[in-house]
């Protein structure tokens, strides 16, 4: 094992030093490359880490019923013919939608939940701060953060007017905010009474909008929605499991497409900094020979190319990274969160939870480092097997 | 400082890297201590989760069939969105889910 030679380090910052323009452009070009990328594995990152770490939260199987490719609204008796199956603990008929509030031109999403299932106000004291949802009223409701503020916004204070499918109005009163730690989950969310609900979308007492069926048995979800699926051919029935393959498939997409951007910029830099490199100027030509003529071996100009290429990729890499944090979770990722947030007008904060992911941070790093220090050494080393006569003259 | 006496900017580059490392683990410090979800915050959330049994995040919301997966397939990314985005798993940019095939119990 060698001993890092500190004067071939020395003479790689002076290089870098005597070259002050061009060594800072490369470095800030590649820094905001880094910087871009790993903005975007860290926005996608904390979206996936959000969503998995709710996921569990969710029904292991909703039954929604098809007719001509669209969903439809499915019979409520439907639960009874599915809490027969063996293993089934609960079948619950569920009423929800989304109202598309016309002044705003956003889409609230409205649920209904029973008037007298008790387990909801224990979990609703969580996360509504001073509930006062009484189920007996059928007027009332509970809203996330963006609805309240849509609402404010169009003078709706202590009510909300409803339009029913036939024109009439239904008044419901806003009884309570759901907490902003949950804003990413519920920033568009209206919770109300199923009775509601109904009224609302105009769904009849023997209908809803599906079936979420409860499993005592983890292992047995599969065979459970294989015989609901026997039993009702013109259902399709989601498993937790498939919702968690098309929230992979969207992020997947998504990060996808940055991928492909950032590896066609990054093969673009590197085809500059190669020709850069590769069409070495005849004074940096000659340098590689005088070095060469008063003895320095080829290995040695390849160890200082080097660590030329090393300290500009590594401080542009941890420069990236760093900016990366401040931009996506102190900042809220400006512009950027356009691209994950669509055009809604109902904007969350975007405030998402941080991510320490080694994978992203190694990933970067490996695309970015080598890649800068292959660019510089592969041309210097042309010229560095020459004879030095031969290159000096 | 005799020792390097032939190379004087070797040590202050070891010093310039070494702070931007000190600034980095920090700031991951500080966001992972004030920034991360912090156990009351996910209870609330899988709490909100397990109320209304929507799984999707309010990020994107201008449009039904992105708020709420359970209304589209697994494949489709948009369901009826307009351009006809992805359907198939032939034409992911990146590649569709491996786990697609996976079951449960493995």
């Amino acid at each position: 094992m060698n001993k890092i030679n500190f004067y071939l380090i020395e003479y790689a910052i002076n290089s870098i030093l005597r070259q002050k323009y061009k060594s800072f452009f490369i470095t800030t070009v590649l820094t905001l490359l880094i910087f871009l990328l790993t903005s975007v594995f860290f926005i996608t990152n904390s979206i996936k880490s959000e969503l998995n770490s709710t996921v569990d939260a969710l029904p292991q199987i909703i039954v929604q019923k098809i007719k001509a490719g669209r969903h439809y609204d499915i019979d409520v008796s439907s639960s009874d013919a599915i809490l027969e199956i063996t293993g089934v603990v609960d079948a619950t008929a569920r009423v929800w939608g989304y109202y598309y509030f016309e002044n705003a031109g956003v889409n609230f999403s409205v649920v209904g939940i029973d008037e007298f299932e008790e387990q909801y106000k224990k979990s609703l004291s969580i996360i509504v701060d001073n509930a006062k949802l009484d189920f007996n009223d059928n007027a009332s409701m509970l809203v996330g953060s963006g609805v309240k503020k849509t609402m404010l916004k169009n003078y709706y204070k202590e009510y909300f007017n409803f339009i029913k499918p036939n024109g009439e109005l239904k008044k419901i009163y806003l009884k309570g905010v759901f907490d902003g730690d949950t804003q990413l989950e519920s920033n568009d969310m209206i919770v109300m009474t199923k009775a509601s609900a109904r009224e609302i979308f105009d769904i009849d007492e023997s209908k809803a909008t599906d079936i979420v069926v409860k499993v005592s048995n983890l292992d047995e979800v599969v065979t459970v929605a294989s015989k609901i699926k026997l039993l009702f051919p013109d259902a399709r029935v989601i498993t937790k499991n498939d919702l968690k393959i098309s929230y992979q498939n969207i992020f997947d997409y998504k990060s996808g497409i940055f991928l492909a951007l950032f590896i066609i910029s990054l093969f673009t830099f590197f085809i500059i900094i190669y020709d850069k490199a590769s069409g070495l100027s005849s004074e940096e030509k000659r340098e590689i020979g005088i070095l060469k003529a008063i003895g320095w071996r080829v290995d040695d100009v390849l160890k200082e190319k080097f660590y030329e290429g090393f300290i500009i990729s590594f401080i542009a890499y941890l420069f990236g990274v760093i900016l990366a944090f401040l931009f996506v979770y102190i900042l809220q990722a400006p512009l950027l969160q356009n691209i994950f947030t669509g055009y809604s007008q109902l904007k969350t904060s975007f405030e998402l939870p941080f991510i320490f992911d080694t994978q992203t941070l190694f990933l970067v790093f490996f695309l970015s480092v080598p890649i800068y220090i292959s660019a510089t050494i592969i041309p210097s080393w042309k010229i560095a097997t020459l004879d030095a006569d031969e290159v000096v003259r | 400082m005799n020792e390097n006496r032939y190379t004087p900017k070797t040590p202050k580059l070891i010093l310039f890297v070494g702070i931007i490392m000190l600034v980095f683990v920090l700031e991951a410090y500080y966001l992972s201590m004030y920034k991360s979800d912090s156990k009351e915050m996910l209870v609330k959330k899988k709490n909100f989760v397990a109320l209304v049994g929507l799984g999707d995040l309010a990020i994107s919301t201008e449009a039904t069939y992105i708020r709420h997966r359970s209304l589209s397939n697994v494949f489709s990314i948009y369901k009826d969105d307009g351009s006809l985005r992805e359907y198939f798993p032939s034409t992911f940019t990146y590649s569709h889910s491996h786990i697609i095939n996976r079951l449960d119990n493995e």
